[in-house]
């Protein structure tokens, strides 16, 4: 057990930056998740971590030693990769029984301890099988026995779902969840999916090239974004931009519609960030903003309205039985409680 | 139906020139096949029917053929380059494939290269060289010249089979505690095995084959199998009922071998421009 | 509980990178980078084999001037590479093209045969030559026999004492030896193209031929290429066979390059001239091994 500390950490192939001078201070026990798109630099932070990947500059610290020298076999961390890694021409209890015999753990000692990690992850009655032989969610389990069989300072998880379909998944991320609350050991995880950040995390570090934009709760992220790209990132379907100026307390659209309050200074060009949970839906004039539907969605558990007036296009969220047809007209009045006002040059939040 | 019976014709004549094309490739080797079991009078007439004999394949190993010595020069001979060959070409395929190394671009097309170099041009100097330090028909020799034919090919086609290894797969054994060199060992090696076999086969067949090396380099102690059939030319002509019995003992054990590597073949051909 | 290092690690593996790949280098140095430079040197020398000292004994360009002003026999073999390099690489690749579009969509016959197309491949060339001099015979001859039939003004020719005949026979042999080869990587390239862009161009009212034309055609280009270069290549390093089945005669109506080298340098022992014909012969290779490096690396760096 231990903390994570990121020091400046830089890295860079010749011209393209993966890392940009991050720092950061993973705390001991932790459950930290390194959320971004693709090619932003999260992975290469992991790897760095783990010692795959040689900083360019900036120091890693793992407890109280800086480990910047050290190998990937000295530094007591664990990984789970996200092709799973595993030793083909193994038995799954070799693949599993690995990180001891190349530590030299003795023969007596290794069995109940690969047993007990099959146990955790439920793959007993498959110890004698190869790889190959089993499903993807079961390669998975092998993945994350072989990081719990010893207990590292560190877990390291590299997109440990995304190789699985949609229901595995969601059966996975619970166990995870789970088995990370038993085991209480500091756990840095990539992932691209916000889903996977905001139900796992202690904490979500959100990067985007190579710069993590926003250090929070997954709380703090959702509700409180840094700026307009952690805002569109987190939510599903994403937050809504809309560029437009404050004129008097209020937000107007480019074309010149007042669409709501928001107080605020004067401003000639501000992005309005709402969510499609905070549009409320009525008939037509009994809103603020009469819009024409552009398409209506029904996913079961809710209804989605792509609305537009102008060139203009947000989506609201709709109640359960709310049933519409494209070319309806509608009213949409939003929470005033819950807009984001963003600069549209640099994507910074404005408080007011 | 015309459209029908217009594509059971087109597949029918598709068959007949499959069947026409196997028939001919295989007809030189059948030949010889048949008349490797013929009489030295049977063999001078076209019979498809004749009373099979084994004497042949007696015959070329006494005296004065004595087809054995050669067997065993081009056993030792393949075996050995082989055995050089492999661990040497393995190292450098694993460095080339998971490393980035100084010159690795101009290394690699150099070692591509020298592929194709005429192998008259590289037996000149050889020839100069051993007639100088004895060297000169012996299997050392051969050996060593060898592995010029056969490292490139090593090199490439482990490399092929090394870049097919998941890197995901070696990262897991050293962030679980393996130093490099325990890596290779416990890791790569087992997973390469398949294909660093492969390689061997394939780098076998070609040094059992060469021909124009062990020409110029030998005319007796150290003479391979394919030298050998130069043997069996007698002051009346060639003696085709040996030629044949010889021909089987090069290529037999080289089709077992090829069929078990057929799905490499081409790979290690093209060192690796076609997959 | 890190152990410290005396060099830090990552110093380690940076060593350790080319302390593997040191041993190859030297083999292929030593083994085939040596021979050519040593070849170079004496292509520059008298060179006589029987003669002591002349292989230090310095000429200039003595040698090559030698050969391409004065030799009528250089040149014949060069004409006859040529020819032989033009011919065999033509033949090989149309025929071995057609095959591979026969044998391309599997099946047990197809495949069956496909299997057995690693035979002959797996034959030594040397042998190839015996064999078609064998099947070649006047007397009992099997091919002999069977051209006679198919063309009377063949029968009972003496083929390898003719040399346009003997020329024949020597493509025959080769095209033969090659052609399996050829086939299969093919049939690599044909299984490669994405069956959807065939279907889509079938969907799109494309005939058979135009089907083949326009979409498989183009995307086979870069494994032709591959194929073309490397039987260039090794058509114009043929020995083998030519050694087997003709020697080179009648007179030199086949003598290849690589045996004009072969009977200069070991029969006549004029080691220093056949060098500097050796290395005329590398000049062609340099262009060929150029383009198929390009092929490979272009293939190495998609991936």
């Amino acid at each position: 057990m231990a903390e994570v500390i990121l020091r400046n950490l830089t890295k860079r192939w010749g011209d393209v930056v993966g890392v940009d001078d991050q720092s950061l201070h993973i705390r001991d026990r932790e459950f930290l998740v390194l959320l971004g798109p693709s090619g932003c630099g999260k992975t290469t932070t992991m790897r760095m971590i783990a010692g795959l990947e040689e900083p360019t500059s900036g120091e890693v610290w793992i407890g109280d030693r800086m480990v910047n020298q050290d190998l990937p076999k000295d530094r007591d961390v664990a990984m789970v990769f996200q092709n799973y890694g595993l030793y083909p021409h193994m038995s799954i209890f070799d693949n599993i029984a690995y990180p001891l015999r190349v530590r030299h753990v003795t023969k007596d000692e290794i069995r109940p301890r690969v047993e007990d990690a099959a146990r955790k992850v439920e793959l007993v009655e498959f110890l004698d099988r190869r790889p190959r032989a089993l499903s993807g969610g079961q390669r998975q389990r092998v993945a994350l026995a072989r990081a719990i069989v010893r207990t590292p300072k560190v877990f390291l998880m590299d997109e440990p779902l995304s190789n699985l379909d949609a229901k595995l998944r969601v059966l996975m991320r619970a166990e995870l969840k789970h088995l990370s609350h038993e085991l209480m050991t500091t756990t840095v995880y990539v992932t691209h999916d916000q889903v996977e950040a905001m139900t796992l995390a202690d904490r979500v570090a959100v990067m985007k090239d190579g710069i993590i934009q926003q250090l929070g709760t997954p709380d703090d992220i959702y509700n409180d974004p840094a700026n307009m790209f952690v805002a569109g990132f987190i939510g599903s379907p994403a937050m809504n931009l809309i560029k437009g100026s404050i004129k008097d307390g209020d937000f107007v659209t480019a074309g010149g519609r007042r669409l709501t309050p928001t107080g605020g200074k004067e401003n000639h060009s501000v992005v309005l960030g709402v969510r499609a949970d905070d549009i409320r839906i009525s008939d037509p004039g009994e809103g603020r903003l009469d819009v024409t539907i552009y398409a209506f969605e029904n996913t079961g558990d809710s209804t989605f309205l792509t609305v537009q007036w102008g060139t203009q296009r947000i989506i609201a969220r709709g109640g359960r039985h709310l049933r519409k047809e494209q070319g309806d007209v509608v009213s949409i009045t939003m929470d005033p409680d819950h807009l984001y006002l963003f600069d549209p040059g640099s994507g910074s939040r404005i408080r007011n | 139906m015309t459209g029908n019976r217009l594509r059971r014709l087109f597949s029918a004549i598709q068959v007949a020139l499959i069947l026409v094309a196997t028939f001919v490739m295989l007809v030189p080797i059948a030949w010889i096949f048949l008349a490797a079991f013929k009489t030295h009078v049977d063999v001078y007439q076209l019979k498809l029917f004749f009373r099979p004999t084994l004497e042949n394949f007696g015959t070329v190993f006494d005296a004065p053929f004595l087809l054995g010595a050669k067997l065993f020069n081009s056993t030792i001979v393949a075996l050995v380059t082989v055995m050089l060959a492999i661990p040497i070409a393995t190292m450098a395929a694993y460095s080339f494939s998971r490393f980035h190394l100084r010159g690795e671009t101009a290394m690699l097309v150099t070692i591509l290269a020298t592929q194709f170099v005429p192998a008259v041009i590289i037996v000149l100097p050889f020839f100069v060289m051993f007639r100088d330090i004895g060297l000169l028909d012996t299997r050392v020799g051969l050996i060593v010249v060898n592995l010029a034919i056969v490292m490139p090919f090593a090199i490439w086609m482990i490399k092929g089979f090394i870049d097919g290894i998941p890197l995901d797969t070696e990262e897991a054994a050293m962030v679980d505690g393996s130093s490099r060199v325990q890596m290779i060992r416990n890791i790569v090696l087992p997973m390469a095995a398949p294909g660093i076999l492969t390689a061997g086969i394939f780098c076998f067949i070609i040094a059992w084959n060469e021909f124009l090396f062990a020409l110029i380099l030998t005319n007796k102690n150290a003479v391979t199998l394919p030298i050998g059939l130069a043997l069996f030319k007698a002051e009346e002509g060639d003696l085709w009922n040996l030629l044949s019995a010889a021909g089987i003992i090069i290529m037999l054990p080289m089709f077992i071998l090829a069929l078990l590597i057929r799905k490499y073949f081409v790979q290690g051909m093209t060192m690796g421009a076609v997959r | 509980m890190g152990r410290a290092w005396v060099r830090p690690p990552r110093v380690r593996d940076n060593i350790l990178k080319y302390l593997l790949v040191a041993p190859a280098v030297v083999v292929v140095a030593v083994t085939a980078i040596w021979p050519l430079i040593e070849a170079a040197r004496l292509s520059f020398t008298v060179g006589r084999l029987n003669r002591p000292g002349s292989l230090e004994q310095y000429l200039g360009w003595e040698n090559y001037v030698w050969a391409v002003m004065e030799e009528p026999a250089f040149w014949n073999s060069v004409w006859v590479t040529a020819a032989y390099t033009f011919l065999t690489v033509a033949l090989t690749t149309i025929l071995a093209l057609a095959l591979a579009l026969l044998l391309a969509p599997g099946g047990r016959l197809r495949s069956g045969v496909q299997t057995l197309l690693i035979l002959p491949f797996a034959m030594s060339p040397a042998l190839i030559g015996v064999s078609f001099r064998f099947m070649f015979n006047p007397e009992f001859g099997l091919f002999d026999a069977f051209f006679g039939a198919l063309i009377p003004p063949l029968a009972n020719v003496s083929w390898l004492a003719d040399p346009i005949l003997a020329f024949a026979v020597c493509i025959m042999a080769d095209v033969w030896g090659w052609i399996p080869f050829l086939t299969l990587v093919l049939i690599g390239g044909l299984i490669s193209v994405p069956r959807e862009t065939l279907e889509a161009a079938q969907i799109d009212g494309a005939n058979g031929w135009r089907v083949f034309r326009d979409v498989t055609l183009p995307q086979l280009a870069p494994v032709l290429a591959v194929v073309v270069i490397l039987k260039s290549i090794f058509s114009l390093k043929t020995f083998d066979q030519i050694f087997m089945l003709t020697n080179g005669g009648p007179g030199t109506a086949t003598q290849t390059l690589s045996h004009y080298i072969y009977f200069n340098g070991m029969k006549y022992g004029q080691i220093g001239f056949a060098a500097s014909v050796a290395w005329l012969m590398v000049i062609p290779m340099i262009f060929l091994t150029y383009a198929y490096a390009k092929l490979v690396f272009r293939k190495d760096q998609a991936q």
